[in-house]
């Protein structure tokens, strides 16, 4: 017990000490970028646009505390972080966090919808391919996976908005929701936000199907090679218990860790997506908050994400161990308080 | 209840082809208990898969598997689900992945009946707690999931799921491999309790005489998927017929407990056109590799598949007798001895001194004539020491190499003696032919050894030489006549093993004369015990030494302890 304990506030330990480099690299990273908050770089001449005046520059940079020591800026941003404070944003003229709630919504949206619909899509062709391994349903199924998991998810985003939104117009070219538009009932609204999101959604799910295809076609195709795949077959069940219960429920446990790892991952993909869509989520945000190099949004937003996939991580660790049995934590399976009887440790027969 | 006729499986995996079983025909009766053994690779699990009609294309599976009057081969995969569990069920190889890892035990035990006669929760329940109760395990266990099970209560769990459908033919393929010795007494008074309660008919695979001796009454031994023996396990055990099954006997430590093991030489080799076993047979001929042979009845309850017919007897001495006249008194020294030497078996024939032993060895090798009786070896009535002369006869060793061996000989002349008595190779031929002898004897084979005189030789090499001398003549049986007991224990001991292991790779016959029964049933599988000239006790060495009722040979045993 008490080695089970000392794993866990290792563990504890470990995320606490990730989440300390997250946020000195977050507090780090906008301050290393070329540029300053209140001069701008634009152009492709490096011509320095200035909106401000010297002295105002000077008043800003005091009045946001800019001028003083690296170090003491650090102190200043861990206080205010432990308070639970992100700051105020620089050229939005509000707080971070007031600005980041707003927005994250839309983006969970998209995110939570394309890893839906990536997991379902991912897993029926996946299984389709593992059960017609080498056959050609399998070989066709798995080329053309390939080839839309390694296109970026910007240019067929891109691709996407030009031939349908902008060529056949079915689909609106930017927004999640129709601006100005009135709807006169709910059903109609989630109608309207529907439309906006089918084209990012899609596109993101898109990129991230071909991943967990691959995934559950190995994982499944080595279940399927299994000495009790072959007592299920002997035990002449049906062909859909044999499938989903004894063979999918096994394949599927790597799929779980796989998706909260690559959570990272979409969201970056979201980002991008989502500027090409001009869908208002972190996404917009975040690039607009880099061309203004508005520190306390930059480091807002990034420490959001960051949260979010450690978030993501740490319950994939957890819910693994109770998904699989035999990681499962002694202490809390009824089964396991169970003693061997002597009787049936000696192998006599009663 | 279970007919196989001709069934023959070739598993293909691209372009390659691979005879896992062929031409495999043999049934099982209502209520009976068949054993399938034979080593690793020979196509025992391939057998149990194809009876549950689990070998599916690319493979092909040809012949007939009627199960209970129906015929699977032309079944539907529907109807063979239906077939599956219901009628006929499996005890899988006992392995960590043979349940599923995520499912707890009690839903695989009853799965397939719930799924058959659609049981509620609460029934399925009920009806596992009795199954676990059958098998001797606590109802509890059916919650729990597979890792957390020993290896002999997953077996248990095994027998448990493959009886929930009640099925009327139960496969159980290796069942005890993985258990302990007391785990497996348990589990086999189980089976035999279970069988009488529920009454249905075994297949047993394993490779693994012990099993077969206490699960089953009939047994076919497969080697390269082919059947080369079948018969009455017992019958099978006490006497194989087949060269390949009596290597199976020799090998297994459960037929002669104090009997040094000597495994087949050799590996299994696929894919022969002949008899598959021809290429590690010892009394294969050149015929044996070119055609299948055919599974013959070779005497009442026994088939064999052999071109010779199982292991040939290569001696056979019936009704043997032989007096002594001494003054006017006859004294019988053999009073008439009928006994048999296989091809490449160890018969020991043991008895005190003065019983007759030396005069019935001198009379096998023909250097003798009996008063009555006949010789015959390799199908020719021995008369004179005809079969002494030639290569791949018989030989004898004496027991005291000192007069054996003319010590005003030297080595080379002692050895290439017979081969130019009897005129047999150049004298480049017998030069070689002694060299290898002597390799093969373990003693050195270069020009310094071979010109030294015997009389030089310390007793254990000159009992070599003797040897080596014997074996120049490639003999089919050798008689040795107390070889050892003027050689010190570990002389003894190194002779021994060199003779047993020269047996074991060309495969001759030995009759081994001893007045240890120890000795005796350490090198011998057959012990033959003569007293005032009589067989008193013959069988096997291990049934002589440990269930002897005979006072004698008691009295024996005893005084060799």
């Amino acid at each position: 017990m008490s080695a089970l304990k000392s794993i866990k506030s290792l563990m504890v330990i470990e995320y606490l000490l990730t989440f300390l480099v997250i946020i000195s690299i977050n507090f780090a990273l906008p301050r290393m970028m070329p540029g300053d908050p209140f001069l701008h770089f634009s152009g492709a001449m490096d011509e320095v646009v200035s909106f401000h005046s010297k002295a105002q520059i000077q008043y800003f940079r005091e009045h946001y505390g800019l001028d003083r020591p690296v170090h003491e800026q650090y102190l200043t941003y861990l206080k205010q972080l432990a308070a639970g404070d992100l700051g105020f944003s620089f050229y939005y003229k509000d707080n971070v966090s007031a600005i980041i709630l707003r927005r994250l919504p839309w983006t969970m949206f998209l995110v939570i919808s394309a890893m839906g619909f990536s997991i379902i899509l991912g897993t029926i062709l996946g299984s389709y391919s593992a059960w017609r391994r080498n056959k050609w349903q399998d070989n066709a199924l798995y080329t053309i996976l390939i080839i839309f998991s390694e296109m970026p998810a910007f240019l067929v985003g891109l691709a996407l908005l030009i031939w349908l939104s902008a060529g056949l117009g079915l689909f609106p070219l930017a927004g999640a929701v129709t601006h100005f538009g009135s709807h006169n009932n709910a059903w109609e609204k989630a109608l309207d936000i529907l439309h906006h999101a089918a084209l990012p959604v899609f596109t993101l799910t898109l990129a991230r199907t071909g991943g967990i295809y691959l995934l559950v076609r190995s994982s499944l195709s080595t279940v399927l090679t299994k000495d009790y795949m072959k007592t299920a077959r002997a035990k002449g069940l049906k062909e859909f218990r044999i499938r989903y219960v004894h063979a999918l429920r096994n394949a599927l446990m790597p799929l779980f860790t796989r998706v909260a790892i690559q959570l990272g991952a979409l969201l970056g993909g979201a980002i991008l997506v989502e500027n090409v869509f001009s869908y208002p989520g972190i996404g917009v945000l975040m690039r607009s908050a880099v061309v203004v190099r508005d520190y306390p949004l930059i480091q807002g937003i990034f420490l959001v994400l960051a949260i979010g996939v450690m978030a993501a991580n740490m319950l994939a660790d957890l819910a693994y161990k109770y998904l699989d049995p035999r990681t499962r934590p002694a202490a809390s399976g009824k089964h396991v308080t169970i003693q061997l009887p002597a009787k049936v440790q000696k192998g006599e027969t009663s | 209840m279970l007919a196989v006729n001709e069934l023959g499986v070739r598993y293909k995996t691209g372009n390659t082809t691979l005879t896992a079983l062929d031409k495999i025909s043999f049934c099982v009766k209502s209520g009976e208990n068949l054993g399938i053994i034979g080593e690793s690779g020979s196509g025992k699990t391939t057998l149990a898969m194809s009876l549950m009609g689990l070998i599916g294309s690319p493979h092909e599976v040809r012949g007939e598997i009627n199960i209970t009057g129906k015929d699977l081969m032309s079944l539907a995969e529907k109807d063979k689900k239906k077939l599956r569990w219901k009628t006929i069920a499996m005890v899988f190889q006992n392995s960590l992945d043979v349940l599923n890892p995520v499912i707890k035990v009690g839903q695989q035990i009853v799965e397939p009946l719930k799924e058959a006669e659609g049981l509620s929760e609460r029934e399925a329940s009920l009806e596992t707690e009795r199954l676990l109760a059958l098998v001797g395990l606590e109802r509890y266990w059916k919650d729990s999931f597979p890792h957390q099970l020993s290896g002999g209560m997953r077996q248990r769990v095994l027998l448990a799921m493959a009886l929930s459908c009640n099925p009327r033919l139960l496969i159980l393929d290796e069942p005890t491999s993985s258990l302990d010795a007391v785990t497996r007494k348990a589990l086999f008074e189980m089976v035999h309790n279970l069988q009488e309660k529920i009454g249905f008919s075994m297949l047993v695979i394993s490779h693994d005489l012990s099993t077969m001796k206490d699960l089953t009454e009939k047994m076919v031994v497969i080697y390269g998927g082919e059947i080369m023996e079948s018969g009455l396990t017992g019958e099978i055990i006490e006497e194989p017929a087949h060269a390949y099954t009596r290597g199976l006997v020799n090998s297994s430590v459960q037929a002669f407990p104090y009997k040094d093991l000597w495994g087949i030489p050799g590996e299994a080799q696929a894919g022969v056109s002949g008899c598959a076993f021809a290429g590690r047979c010892t009394q294969a001929l050149a015929g044996c590799g070119e055609r299948k042979p055919y599974l013959e009845q070779v005497f009442a309850n026994r088939k064999v598949a052999c071109h010779r017919g199982g292991i040939i007897d290569l001696l056979h001495a019936a009704d043997i007798t032989k007096c002594y006249m001494m003054q006017n008194t006859v004294i019988p020294a053999v009073k008439g001895v009928t006994l048999r030497v296989r091809h490449g078996e160890t018969v020991a024939l043991v008895g005190r001194s003065g019983s007759g032993k030396s005069t019935l060895v001198h009379i096998l090798a023909g250097f003798m004539h009996p008063d009555k009786g006949e010789v015959v070896f390799d199908n020719r009535v021995v008369k004179t020491n005809r079969s002494a002369c030639e290569e791949g006869g018989i030989q004898l060793v004496l027991q005291d190499p000192f007069s054996s061996l003319s010590h005003r000989l030297t080595v080379e002349d002692a050895l290439i003696e017979p081969l130019k008595v009897n005129k047999i190779g150049s004298f480049e031929e017998r030069m070689a032919r002694i060299k290898a002898a002597l390799k093969d004897v373990q003693l050195p084979a270069d020009e310094l050894f071979l010109k030294r005189y015997c009389s030089t030789l310390s007793g254990g090499q000159r009992q070599r030489v003797a040897i080596a001398r014997a074996l120049v003549m490639k003999p089919k049986l050798l008689l040795a006549d107390e070889i050892t007991s003027m050689l010190d224990v570990s002389t003894q001991a190194n002779l021994l093993r060199l003779l047993k292991g020269l047996q074991n790779s060309s495969g001759f016959a030995m009759v081994f004369i001893t007045h240890d029964l120890h000795l005796a049933r350490k090198i011998s599988e057959k012990i033959i015990v003569l007293h005032h000239g009589e067989i008193i006790e013959e069988g096997s060495s291990s049934y002589v030494t440990e269930e002897s009722c005979c006072c004698h040979t008691r009295e024996l045993m005893e005084a060799g302890l």
